[in-house]
This record gives C-alpha cells, structure tokens and sequence, in this order.
C-alpha cells in the first residue's frame, strides 16, 4: 500500500494544480472546487490500480468532471428547500488573493484578466471546459475527448464555436472601450 | 460564412496534423484569405489566454487536506472522513471513444497524429527535469557566482550558456549541470525561486521547431532561440514565474550574447 501510495503522489500529485484549476472552472465556487478535488484524488486512489497507463492528467480531470456532476446530480435532488441564489462569480472574486481590497493595486492588467474571466465565464459550459483544456492544460484532442467524454470531431466543432464565440464578444468589448484591444 | 477547411486549419494550429497535411494547410492559407485570418484570430486568442488568464495553483491548505485523507485511506480510516458519493463504474475511460466517436475518429486520423513531432525532445526535458530533483542530482557545480558556474560549462558540456545570477529579482542562481539527450552534451542552469527549482536547458538548435509554451505531467516548458542555441526553461511554477525569468534571460542574453557556436 505504501508503494502505490509513493506511485501516486509521483505520477497523480504533480497534476494537482490542473484539477484545482479545472474544478474552479467548473464550479465558479472555490469552497465548493476544494471538495471536488478532494473527493477526486481520492477516488483516484482507489481507482489508481486499475489505471492502465496513458496520459495521467487526461485520467485524473475526467475524475474531477465525473466528480463534479455527480456533486451537481445531488444538490438538484437535495434542493427540496430551494438553495439561496449566491452571485457564484462574485463569490470566487471576493475569495481570490488576487483581488485584495486594495484599490491601488486595482491595475488595468488586472481588469483585462478580470474581462477575459468574465467572457470566459459566459460561454456555455461545454464551450469552455474543451477550451480550457486546450489553452491552459494543453491537452490533445484524444485526451480532451477523453476527458469530456464526446467524439474528437465534437471537440473540434467545439474548440471552434469557444474560440469564435469569444473572439466575436472580445470585439464587441474592443468596440465598447477603445483599449481593451490588443 | 467559412471556409470548408476551417476545422482542419484549426487542427493544424493545435499541432494535431501530421507533415504532410501541415503542408497542404500552409498552402491553402497561403492562397485563401479567410484561412489567413482564422490562423491570426487563433493565435490572439491563445496569446491573451495563456498572457491573462490567472494559472492559480492549488493552495497549500488543498494540497495538505488530500495528503490527509490519502493517509487516512491509506490506513483504511477514511470511512467517516469523506463523504460517500456513489462511484459511477469505471468504464467512463476506455469507453470514452466509442460508437460514433469511433467512426469519426477512424476519418479523422487520416491527418492526425499523436504525438507531435517535438514529443521526444519535450519529455526528455521533462524528465531531465524530473531526475534533477531527485536527492543528490540538482547541481553538478554550486555556486551563485556566475564566474565560477559559466567556466566550469566549457569542460563540461558543448555549449556555453547565459548565466546571470537574479537573485534581486526572485530568481536565485543555484549551480550549473550537464545532462546528456539529444545527442549533445546539455548545459543547465539551475535557479531557485521560491520553494521551486528552475532548469534552464541550453543546446545547440536541431533542425526541429519546439513549442514556446507546453505542458507536460504538470510541469510547465517554455522554449527560445537565441542564435544557433535553444533554450527550455522546465518548472512546477505557474506560468507567469516561468515567464518572468525567461524574459530576464532573454533580455540578457540578448545584450552580451555570450554564447559561442557548439563545438561540433
């Protein structure tokens, strides 16, 4: 056990980062992520002798994806008393180190990711988990298919209507405010 | 109103095309300006990605929280701990391509092909970078002094590196280290910042074109050119320390272009 232990903090710990990232993502909620995360790693420990090789990352994020819908399944059946309606996107700002009450620090630098946060954001969500994998885990086509569990041909439509998409509201933005564009 | 290549013009800028169809791709955009376009629109939108978007790492809390309920599974006490969530059978993975997955992934792979090109020289790099942080393997010659690390490369590797030490900047010079692939005699300088170590990688160029940015089994690569000599940078940072220190890299490299040709 001590083995497969040591197996897996040198093969599935170094991907922690890219689950925390992806599971953020996915649940615009960091209180709500950290569960995921840790309910994936460990369902991946305990699934880890089955894994039979391949790309470790690509294994790992199908977890935390399969991890948070099975979260969201729940919630729905749990939600008899309706939950209160949080601002979920106004929640994980307030929750980043990033966007420290500071008003000085407030650069542009820092509204321009906050834009791009929120274009991405608004995209529907199987837009952007296929492009989040690709831009920011650089993950394959196979590995992204795999991961979110569609055709490679569908994760190419899709990488396509995500990229389009954002480029036509990053425009749109460019037109609103004369430097947004670069 | 789009090209009917568009898809595969995609696929060509995610490096999911082999040779020969990168060719074919390269010389319809040459003649269709709607492709010529679509390529321009994909490389902006990566740039602002990867140049804006937050790569947060998880937080330490996280991190500790797992290598706790990990211990305790590993004891078989994890039973109150964590919530039970009915596991979904594993097939999910194998199972991911099929039916009609299969069939359209059968037509595709007429011009794809996995893994690219510049595969071998990436995870040579990374698990360079891997075995530099096993006990005892970090450094062949330590020193934050660039005049004692920068001389010991000329009797040890086939290339001279830039080596500045930033120690002012975040980027502490830890020593230098010859590791051997690509057929070459690597140099690497070896920098600290914060709890993570960098590997700066230094060779003589190959014919073939590495990415600038990729990642692979968590680990961050950045690569340059600089002359006849290429450089990766290989970390566990996040993307914006691993860009902080190749910009002073290059920056000074650039300024006292201290490299000589390779000794073939």
């Amino acid at each position: 056990v001590q083995e497969k232990r040591a197996r897996f903090e040198a093969q599935v710990m170094p991907h922690l980062d890219a689950a925390y990232r992806f599971a953020r993502w996915l649940c615009r909620s960091s209180t709500e992520s950290d569960d995921i995360v840790q309910e994936a790693f460990l369902r991946a420990f305990r699934g880890f002798d089955s894994f039979r090789g391949g790309d470790v990352k690509a294994w790992l994020l199908t977890i935390v994806r399969n991890c948070h819908a099975t979260a969201l399944q729940q919630q729905h059946r749990r939600a008899t008393v309706p939950l209160p309606q949080e601002d979920h996107e106004e929640a994980l700002r307030s929750a980043e180190p990033g966007a420290s009450p500071d008003p000085e620090s407030a650069s542009a630098a820092e509204d321009e990711r906050r834009t791009l946060d929120r274009l991405i954001a608004a995209l529907p969500e199987e837009h952007r988990e296929v492009l989040l994998l690709r831009e920011m885990e650089d993950m394959s086509y196979r590995e992204i298919a795999a991961v979110t569990q569609v055709p490679i041909g569908t994760v190419m439509s899709r990488l396509a209507r995500a990229r389009a998409a954002l480029r036509g509201k990053w425009l749109e933005e460019a037109a609103g405010e004369p430097h947004a564009m670069r | 109103m789009q090209c009917a290549e568009a898809l595969r013009v995609q696929a060509y800028f995610d490096g999911e095309v082999d040779a020969v169809s990168a060719l074919e791709i390269e010389r319809h955009a040459e003649r269709c300006p709607e492709c010529r376009a679509l390529l321009e629109h994909l490389a902006a939108t990566r740039a602002r990605i990867r140049g804006e978007l937050e790569f947060a790492a998880a937080p330490p809390q996280l991190r500790a929280a797992i290598t706790r309920v990990l211990d305790e599974e590993v004891r078989g006490a994890s039973r109150q701990r964590v919530p039970r969530v009915p596991l979904r059978p594993r097939p999910f993975w194998l199972g991911a391509l099929g039916g009609v997955g299969a069939a359209l992934a059968a037509g595709l792979a007429l011009f794809l092909i996995i893994p690219a090109l510049s595969e071998p020289v990436l995870n040579d790099l990374v698990s360079a970078h891997a075995r530099s942080l096993m006990p005892e393997h970090l450094t062949d010659v330590v020193s934050t002094d660039r005049h004692t690390v920068k001389p010991w490369f000329a009797g040890h590797a086939d290339v001279s590196p830039v080596v500045v030490d930033f120690a002012d900047r975040g980027y502490r010079l830890v020593g230098g280290r010859a590791d051997y692939f690509d057929q070459q005699r690597v140099a690497v300088v070896v920098y600290q910042h914060g709890p993570h170590i960098i590997n700066v990688f230094t060779w003589v160029a190959g014919r073939r074109a590495l990415p600038e940015f990729a990642t692979r089994s968590g680990y961050h690569i950045a690569c340059w050119k600089l002359g006849n000599l290429q450089y990766c940078a290989v970390s566990d940072t996040g993307w914006d320390e691993l860009q902080g220190l190749v910009r002073l890299l290059r920056t000074s490299g650039e300024i006292d272009t201290p490299h000589r040709p390779g000794m073939e």
